[in-house]
Order: structure tokens, then C-alpha cells, then sequence
């Protein structure tokens, strides 16, 4: 089993979770999140005054998924959530130990 | 905490109340003393009859017995009485006629007073919205509670003896022909005749103030000092205790806005000086640009300095930050609905609806508020690379705030250029408050207000032009500048005294405002620190002050207190 976060753009959200579910993707978590990345935000101007607005809001996916789906996924995330300019976010993959779903008390892949 | 008030002050209150009470059993009992009393109507059934009844020039077609017999044209005046007496006892049903007429114009005036008087009420609500968009989300309890208390609190203080000292001495009974009142100058409490400094009867609207026509004008100028009360919001904002903020209020509501108001509004010796000192037609504000708006400003300002700019406010370069608004939405709403509101605030300053001028005044309102607008957004457009929402309200703001003064006295296209001069004045103010005097002004309530109230009262010296108020103040009923007819000149139409009188009175609303005030809330805040904690402020003022959040949704990220976002940088 193994467990996929994406950082993308808010307005990529649909585009990514209609791939998701095209592929058989069963469950996905997005929270509303703020950050930066290499970029450091950029600087605008109120009333004359400057200030940065550091922490740029970003959707943070966050799905579980079974060996075989690993690369579909990832491949549908690239393809739903890239615009090609800067600020496009990231995907991380990471293996996941166990995985109970809790109305049932099942446990293992049988669980996602 | 300090910033909650302690027993002391609630005894304070109790003996506020208490004396409230016995003054105002006590001024119903002395009131009938004054000899001279008008007869006061409470029940309006004797307002307004055939003496009402003027033609569009506002010649009443009454003729009244001349009692001095020495008067050079006394045998004329006798003799136009004796034929208008002769065709009266002709013509009996004609007065009857006459006296209903009459009736009805100075209920026509009365709904269009009133009505206006109510759109100006519904300013409130847009001061309120403005001000609360521009400030950080942590503050907006704060800020709504501040304008719901101006209300409130400036009301009472009007009511009891806010509305005497400004109108005491001409409006009881009540001042403007148009609400069926007779205009006297004779009830001043310092001062008499033409150089009256501050009015002296209707304390609490008991006597000759419990009138129809009195009270017609009392509910208009009461939403017009409440104006005055809440700019003062938009610049002491975010740091000022609830305690003090109420002080400052009162202050306003019974005292500040009323002395000045007395000078011009008032019959006091602002407006005199043209018949005292030939100075054009005296000091002129047709609706307020210097009176509400200015006064508001400059108190404004003064209460700005005494409390200091907001923690973070300035870098350690002194460079100043911004704390973006919260609420665009509300923002612009606000302002919209201030917009509204000030086709009650000009057009209704006529105080009737018989005065035909409001439709020109209406629309130089209007144009000039969009001219303000359109300066400011192309302005900073062209400055900063994008028109900022805020600065574009600003400007409309502005544009209104200046053509305040004016709006009777010059022509559309004078109101475009009025507009336009204050859409810039209003930017250039903003930042040369917030970086060169370094005075925190959240709201740019200063540059809007003050700027630009007192621009817009010298600009009605500049741009007038003898269209109308011919016999403004008492001057030149009969001709002006050698012309019969003309009306209130500015300098570019020939009346160059007109511009100095306006020049000096704004300047003088200036020092009057910022310097009363600057006096005395110095004291206060020698006594107490009218300003909240380092640690209220950085938390924001709404849970500290009042116990409860805006939005309280926002609970749990907003008492964390740790977010940069709501700390401002600080």
C-alpha cells in the first residue's frame, strides 16, 4: 500500500479528481492549505504600502492507494494538475504500514 | 485587565443618570421663563397657513402691519397693508385657500426632511461596513460595536444639550422658514445679535424645542452630527478602548460638532461676518464639507496622533506596513450605500422639497463622486500599476466629502472638476499621512474627511457662481455684486471676499477641531491610557473588549494568536 500527497493549484482540483475517479480511486482526502515554495510568495501593494503575501493557498491531496495504482495515480495527477507555469506543486509517494477501516475493524489492502 | 471598567465607573454612571434626569425635570420648569418665548406647535396643527405661501422668489403675498411709524417708508408699507387688508375682507375663501396651501408646502418640506434625514441614517449602516472591511478580521466586533455605540451614544449627548448650543439661539421654533419656523437671533448662551458664539435653549428638546418644526429639524441635524461622530472610527480604529471611544462620543455629540455647527449652521458669527464685516455672503457650507465632515477629520487626526500608530503599524526602518482589508465585499458595499445616503445628506440640506435646487444639487453630487472615483482609481492605476478597490472608494468618498460645501452654489461641470481635484487630494493625503506625518489613519478617514472637507469648503470660494442663495446669511436680499438675483460668487465668478471668508472659516474648522480635541483627550490620556494592551491589540480587540468574535468560526485560528497573518507583521 502505499500513500500519495499532492500539493497543486486550487483551480486543478477538478481536473485531478475526475482523472482520480476515472481510474478507480475510491477515497481521496483535499485539505484547504497555505505555503510556499521556491518561489517565496510575491509582493503586493495595499494603500501604498508593500507587503508579501508569503503563503499562497494550495489543495493538499491526500490518497491511499494499492501497489498496482501507484503510477496511474501519479500519472493522472501530473496530467489534471500541471499548467507548465511556475507554482504547479508536487506529489510525494510514501509507503504506508497498515490500513484499518474503522465501521468494519478491517485491516489491509481489503481496507482502502 | 484595565481595559474593563471598574465599580468607580459604574457609580460614575449612576450619578450621570441621576443628574441626567433632575436637569431634565429641571430645564422643563425654567423653560417657560423666557418672556419672549415663540409659541411652540408639538402637535403641528398650527405650522405652516398662509403666511407660508410665497411665490417661486419666496415673496409672501401676506402683508404685515408696519408697526414703526418713523421708518422712512412707512406710508408705502401702510398702504400696501391697508389694500391687502381691503382684498382679504373681499375675498375671505381665498385665505382659507391660502392657509391650507400653506399647510401643505410645510408638510411637503417636512417629508422631504424628514426622508432625507433617514437616508442620511442609513449612512450609518454603510460607515459601518466601509470601516469594518478595511480593518483585520480579529478587529471587526470591534469596529461594528464602535459605529453601533457612535449612534448611540452621540444621540443622547445631542439630544441633551448637543442640539441647544448648536440651534438654541435660532432653530426653536423653529429656524428655517421652509419648516414653518420664524429665524431669531436672539437666544444665545455667549454672545448676542450677530456675534453669537454658542446657542442657549432647547437643552434636552424641552421648552420651545418640543415643536413640530423644531423637532423636524432636530431629527436631520442630529444624523448629520452622527456623521461627524463615526469618521472618527475609521482613524482611531484597532487600539482605542471601548471607555474611551464612548468619551470621545459624548465629547463630539454635545460639545465639538455643535460649537462649530452654532458658527455656521447655527446663526453664529461665522455666518455673520458677511453682514458684520462685508465678507462675501459670510461663511457658507451648504451641507457640511467643513461642519460634519471636516470637524470629524481633524478630531479625527488629533485623536490619531494621542493614541499612536497600530503595533507594527512601522518597521524598525520606520517604513510603514500594510494590514490589508478583510471584507472588500463590504467595503465597496459600504460605500455604495454611503453614496445613497449622501443624495439625502445635499439635495436634503435644502430642508424642502419646494427649493427646486435639489435637483441640482443632486446630480452635482452625483458627479462628483463619480469624477472623485474615476481620479483616484486612474491615479493609482497609473502610480502603483493597479487601482486599488480601497483608494477607489476612497476617491468617491472624497469626491461627496468636497462637493458637501458646493453642491448648492455650482454648476455640473464645476462638480466634475471639484471631484476630480478631491479624487487626487484624498490619494496624496493617504500617503503623506502614512509616510511622511506617519499618523495611522486604517481607514484614511483623515485625508477623506479632513482633506478634503476643508478643500471642499474653499473650493465653494472658488467655483460659485451667483446662481443661487440670493440673500444667503442676510446678504444682498436685494441685489449683489450690483445684480439683482445673484447668489453666493466665488472667486473665478467676481467675488473675491467670498474665497478669502471661505479660506479663513475652513482653516479656523481646522485648528478649532484639531486643537479642542487635541487639548483635551491629551488630559484623558495623561489620566488613563485610552489605548488597549500590547497583547489585546496583537489578539484583536473583539474577544478582550466584548467577549465574543465576529466570526466565530474563525475561533480556533484566530485565539491561537500565533498566525502571522493576524499579528500584521507584528
Amino acid at each position: 500500500m502505499k500513500r500519495i500527497d499532492a500539493v497543486i493549484r486550487p483551480s486543478q482540483l477538478d481536473e485531478v479528481k475526475q482523472r482520480l475517479t476515472g481510474l478507480g480511486v475510491t477515497g481521496l482526502t483535499a485539505f484547504e492549505v497555505r505555503g510556499f515554495g521556491r518561489q517565496k510568495g510575491h509582493t503586493e501593494t495595499y494603500r501604498g504600502s508593500e507587503y508579501t503575501v508569503d503563503f499562497l493557498p494550495k489543495i493538499y491531496l491526500s490518497i491511499i492507494v494499492a501497489e498496482d495504482l501507484v503510477e496511474p495515480v501519479v500519472e493522472a495527477i501530473l496530467e489534471g494538475a500541471r499548467t507548465g507555469v511556475i507554482g504547479d506543486g508536487k506529489i510525494f509517494v510514501t509507503s504506508l504500514d497498515e490500513v484499518i477501516r474503522i465501521r468494519t475493524g478491517e485491516r489491509g489492502p481489503g481496507a482502502i | 485587565m484595565s481595559y474593563i471598567p471598574g465599580s468607580g465607573a459604574r457609580k460614575w454612571f449612576l450619578k450621570a443618570v441621576v443628574a441626567l434626569v433632575l436637569t431634565n425635570a429641571l430645564s422643563g420648569a425654567v423653560a417657560p421663563a423666557f418672556a419672549e418665548e415663540p409659541k411652540r406647535d408639538p402637535s403641528g396643527v398650527a405650522t405652516g397657513g398662509k403666511t407660508a405661501v410665497t411665490d417661486a422668489a419666496g415673496n409672501s403675498f401676506v402683508v404685515t402691519e408696519p408697526t414703526d411709524k418713523t421708518a422712512p417708508d412707512y406710508a408705502q408699507s401702510k398702504k400696501d397693508f391697508d389694500e391687502y387688508q381691503a382684498q382679504a375682507t373681499k375675498e375671505p375663501l381665498a385665505l382659507k385657500v391660502a392657509d391650507s396651501v400653506g399647510h401643505l408646502k410645510i408638510a411637503t418640506n417636512f417629508s422631504w426632511t424628514l426622508l432625507t434625514g433617514y437616508l442620511v441614517l442609513f449612512m450609518q449602516a454603510g460607515f459601518a461596513l466601509l470601516t469594518c472591511g478595511l480593518v483585520r478580521k480579529k478587529n471587526a466586533g470591534h469596529l461594528m460595536m464602535l459605529n453601533f455605540a457612535a449612534y448611540v451614544f452621540a444621540f443622547l449627548a445631542y439630544y441633551a444639550v448637543g442640539y441647544a448650543f448648536q440651534f438654541g439661539a435660532v432653530a426653536v421654533n423653529a429656524a428655517p422658514a421652509n419648516l414653518g419656523g420664524v429665524p431669531t437671533l436672539n437666544h444665545f448662551l455667549i454672545g448676542s445679535g450677530q456675534w453669537g458664539f454658542l446657542g442657549g435653549k432647547g437643552f434636552f428638546l424641552t421648552g420651545p424645542a418640543y415643536d413640530a418644526s423644531s423637532n423636524c429639524l432636530t431629527l436631520f441635524e442630529v444624523v448629520f452630527m452622527e456623521t461627524a461622530g463615526y469618521i472618527i472610527v475609521g482613524a482611531i480604529c484597532e487600539r482605542i478602548t471601548f471607555w474611551a471611544f464612548l468619551l470621545c462620543e459624548l465629547f463630539i455629540g454635545a460639545f465639538l460638532y455643535p460649537v462649530f455647527g452654532c458658527w455656521v449652521w447655527g446663526g453664529g458669527w461665522l455666518s455673520q461676518i458677511g453682514s458684520t464685516l462685508h465678507l462675501g455672503h459670510g461663511y457658507v457650507d451648504f451641507a457640511g464639507s467643513s461642519v460634519v465632515h471636516g470637524v470629524g477629520g481633524f478630531c479625527a487626526m488629533a485623536l490619531s496622533v494621542i493614541l499612536g500608530p497600530r503595533l507594527g503599524k512601522y518597521g524598525p526602518d520606520g517604513k510603514p506596513r500594510a494590514f490589508p482589508a478583510h471584507n472588500i465585499v463590504f467595503v465597496v458595499t459600504g460605500t455604495f450605500i454611503l453614496l445613497f445616503g449622501w443624495m439625502g445628506f445635499n439635495p436634503g440640506s435644502t430642508l424642502g422639497a419646494t427649493d427646486l435646487r435639489i435637483a441640482v444639487v443632486a446630480v452635482n453630487t452625483n458627479l462628483s463622486a463619480v469624477a472623485g472615483s474615476a481620479a483616484a482609481m486612474l491615479l493609482w492605476y497609473f502610480m502603483f500599476g493597479k487601482p486599488d478597490i480601497t483608494m477607489a472608494c476612497n476617491g468617491m468618498l472624497a469626491g461627496l466629502v468636497a462637493i458637501t460645501a458646493p453642491c448648492a452654489f455650482v454648476s455640473p461641470t464645476s462638480s466634475v472638476v471639484i471631484g476630480v481635484i478631491a479624487g487626487v487630494l484624498v490619494c496624496l493625503g493617504v500617503l503623506f499621512n502614512e509616510r511622511i506625518l506617519k499618523i495611522d489613519d486604517p481607514c484614511g478617514a483623515i485625508s477623506v474627511h479632513g482633506y478634503c472637507g476643508w478643500f471642499g469648503a474653499v473650493s465653494l470660494g472658488i467655483f460659485a457662481d451667483g446662481t443661487y442663495g440670493a440673500g444667503w446669511n442676510g446678504v444682498g436680499a436685494l441685489s449683489y455684486l450690483g445684480k439683482a438675483g445673484q447668489g453666493v460668487t466665488g472667486l473665478i465668478h467676481g467675488d473675491a471676499s467670498q474665497f478669502w471668508t471661505q479660506l479663513g472659516g475652513a482653516t479656523l474648522m481646522v485648528v478649532y477641531a484639531f486643537g479642542l480635541t487635541f487639548t483635551v483627550f491629551s488630559v484623558v490620556n495623561k489620566v488613563r491610557s485610552m489605548r488597549v494592551s500590547k497583547e489585546v491589540e496583537l489578539t484583536g480587540l473583539d474577544v478582550p473588549e466584548f467577549g465574543m468574535l465576529a466570526y466565530p468560526e474563525d475561533a480556533v485560528e484566530m485565539l491561537a494568536a500565533g498566525s502571522q497573518a493576524h499579528q500584521g507583521g507584528a
